[in-house]
């Protein structure tokens, strides 16, 4: 690390980018560039040239940490900082990943991959040629928004809770920070906890809550029957990673007891549109809905819960994202067709045949959560 | 879209479950242009489809020809099969082509590859997609293209047939190649979906690229389709993303 303080390149100014990187490296060691494809958010940032980034505590309040910010390119300006900087760090989603591989072929810098797919970083040392990226578990929930309140002091305020980051041990000579640095085999085993105990439910907390017509995601955890469901599949989980040899009963135990409260926390303000965001990403075959419960199939889990969230992704209907093509596709085809022909289920799957069984009967429960808000 | 969707899928069951029978067959124009009666039931299909959520819907179909309320603005247009001849022969390219108009122009359509089981949609101003991805054309340099083409009907133009040939070989030699695939509304499908750089087609019935014309236009190609008969039930079209649209046009229109 060069100087007194340590220059890191950031894709994304998001929720992991503004709001929960500096908490782990700090201003006071850091000084932070970032590169947001974002037009608005980025004239925000440029304009302002500063913002609050806040952590919820225990005890209900929040701390607050002053970010200035060195500078916000748009995507393609930064090539003049590669030299410069120490260490970059991705937090773009993994959609918008693969757009980063042309401005990063060559570069030798240390790179960080917290993206929510354990492959990307790979992807990226086979594109660039350079070895030295890893892929980082941010085992935290942040927000890209704040409450009303502090968002008029600050448009570009943003909340966090306490988390762990884990950050494969290979980086620790390039970035340190209030991080933990853990071997691969620690870092697969964080990476599962947090896809299947935290993504899961999570997201479907997020799809019923949409499904209620509530804002944010603590507000759906109000709804008895939406906690039934995302307890429901957070045990199913826990049941199909507890027959994995990686896994121990006891941090399994640990990790879905802390959970809940966090899905439940009011001071976060994490908007319902931005856990459900991309439901065509959440339905890949193997990320944390469809993959989820073919796992749990696997596994012997009868994954009862997960198909209701995986049913209320279906029906994710929000116009301004970037898959609200998904209402076109399940009204026009029968549930057979929807699964066959969108998601390339096969009819003689098990997988298939449950969601096909119990379709109708879920979409009643669906209802009746609906009706009983 | 929704029901373009919808009709499109409905008559590509239809085709599936018949494809590889024993099928009865009729020529019509020639020896190329054929229809079956698994053609009669695809079609029947998807009228029925649409009738369903329109009952009073006029519809352009290949063999029924107009049906329903022809004072209507809005209409339908169906292909139940394109690409009858490969069907026939168990080549697997052919699709179902369904289109929806208003006001004379199409707003939505919707193409399905049965054995592929793949839908293609697209809305003016929505976007084209593949079942859950959205398209883009793809451009790349003329030389890595590939392109693929829709001839006339024998009988169309028999003097001037010469001319399509030649402009199949310029365009063939210039590129990957160019292919002929026996379905227009595939064509323009994979050309929206970046498969194919660019097609074209002399006096090709509107059925067979009504909805595949939108498919490429809202992924970004550039379209041009012109009246190849009077009554404008055959176009001459030629669609590509913009760096290869000149190009294109260059060879093709001397057939046109």
């Amino acid at each position: 690390m060069s100087g007194s303080k340590g220059k890191l390149l950031i894709y994304g100014a998001g929720a992991i980018g503004r709001g929960y990187l500096p908490w782990i490296f700090p201003p006071e060691q850091y000084e932070y560039i970032y590169v947001e494809a974002n037009r608005i958010l980025r004239g925000l940032i440029q304009e302002r040239g500063v913002f609050t980034t806040y952590m919820t505590t225990v005890d209900g309040r929040y701390l607050q940490r002053t970010m200035n910010v060195k500078s916000c390119l748009g995507p393609g300006q930064e090539v003049k900082w590669l030299g410069e900087v120490d260490a970059i760090i991705t937090a773009v989603g993994p959609r918008n990943f693969s757009a980063l591989r042309e401005r990063l072929v060559g570069t030798r810098i240390p790179i960080v991959c917290c993206e929510n797919d354990a492959t990307l970083a790979e992807q990226m040392r086979n594109w660039t040629g350079n070895d030295n990226i890893v892929f980082a578990v941010p085992d935290v929930i942040t927000s890209n928004t704040a409450s009303k309140e502090l968002l008029a002091k600050d448009p570009l305020a943003i909340i966090t809770e306490h988390g762990s980051c884990f950050i494969d041990s290979a980086m620790t000579p390039h970035l340190p920070g209030e991080c933990q640095y853990v071997d691969n085999r620690e870092l697969a085993r964080q990476w599962l906890a947090k896809l299947y105990v935290h993504n899961t439910p999570h997201c479907i907390a997020a799809y019923l809550g949409s499904l209620i017509g509530v804002q944010y995601l603590h507000q759906a955890m109000e709804h008895p029957g939406v906690v039934a469901v995302v307890e429901g599949s957070m045990n199913e989980m826990v049941a199909m990673l507890d027959t994995r040899e990686e896994m121990s009963k006891s941090f399994l135990t640990f990790y879905r007891d802390k959970e809940l409260a966090r899905f439940s926390n009011p001071l976060l303000f994490d908007p319902i549109e931005r856990v459900a965001r991309e439901p065509f990403r959440k339905l890949e075959p193997r990320e944390r809905l469809l993959g989820a419960a073919q796992l749990c199939l696997a596994a012997g889990v009868i994954p009862a819960n997960t198909l209701v969230g995986i049913v209320a992704a279906f029906y994710f209907d929000s116009v301004n994202d970037p898959d609200a093509h998904i209402r076109y596709l399940r009204r026009s085809m029968s549930p057979e067709e929807f699964l066959r022909i969108v998601f390339k289920l096969n009819q003689s799957e098990a997988l298939f045949i449950l969601l096909v069984e119990r379709w109708s009967e879920i979409l009643k429960q669906l209802e009746e959560l609906k009706v009983e808000r | 879209m929704e029901v373009a969707i919808s009709a499109a899928i409905g008559a590509g069951r239809e085709l599936l479950d018949r494809f590889g029978e024993q099928l009865t067959t009729t020529s019509k124009e020639s020896a190329r242009d054929i229809v079956s009666d698994a053609d009669f039931a695809a079609e029947n299909c998807a009228i029925e489809i649409v009738r369903h959520h329109f009952p009073d819907a006029r519809v352009l179909s290949e063999e029924k020809g107009e049906t329903g309320n022809k004072d209507a603005q809005d209409y339908w247009i169906i292909d139940a099969l394109d690409g009858s001849v490969n069907y026939i022969h168990q080549v697997p390219l052919f699709s179902v082509s369904v289109a929806h108009f208003r006001g004379g122009r199409v707003q939505a359509g919707s193409i399905y590859l049965p054995l592929a089981d793949d839908v293609y949609y697209a809305a003016k101003g929505l976007g084209a997609f593949k079942n859950k991805r959205a398209l883009r054309v793809r451009e790349v340099p003329l030389e890595d293209s590939l392109f693929a083409a829709s001839f006339s009907g024998k009988s169309f133009d028999p003097a001037s047939r010469d001319l399509e040939f030649i402009a199949f070989g310029k365009v063939n030699d210039a590129s990957c190649g160019c292919l002929r695939t026996g379905s227009a509304a595939l064509n323009l499908a994979f050309l929206a979906e970046g498969r194919l750089n660019g097609c074209w087609g002399k006096a090709t019935k509107h059925w067979d690229i009504a909805a595949g014309l939108l498919l490429a236009e809202e992924a970004g190609a550039l379209v041009e389709a012109t009246s190849a008969t009077d009554n404008g039930t055959k176009l001459n079209y030629i669609a590509a993303p913009a760096s290869n649209f000149r190009f294109l046009a260059n060879q093709v229109r001397i057939c046109f």
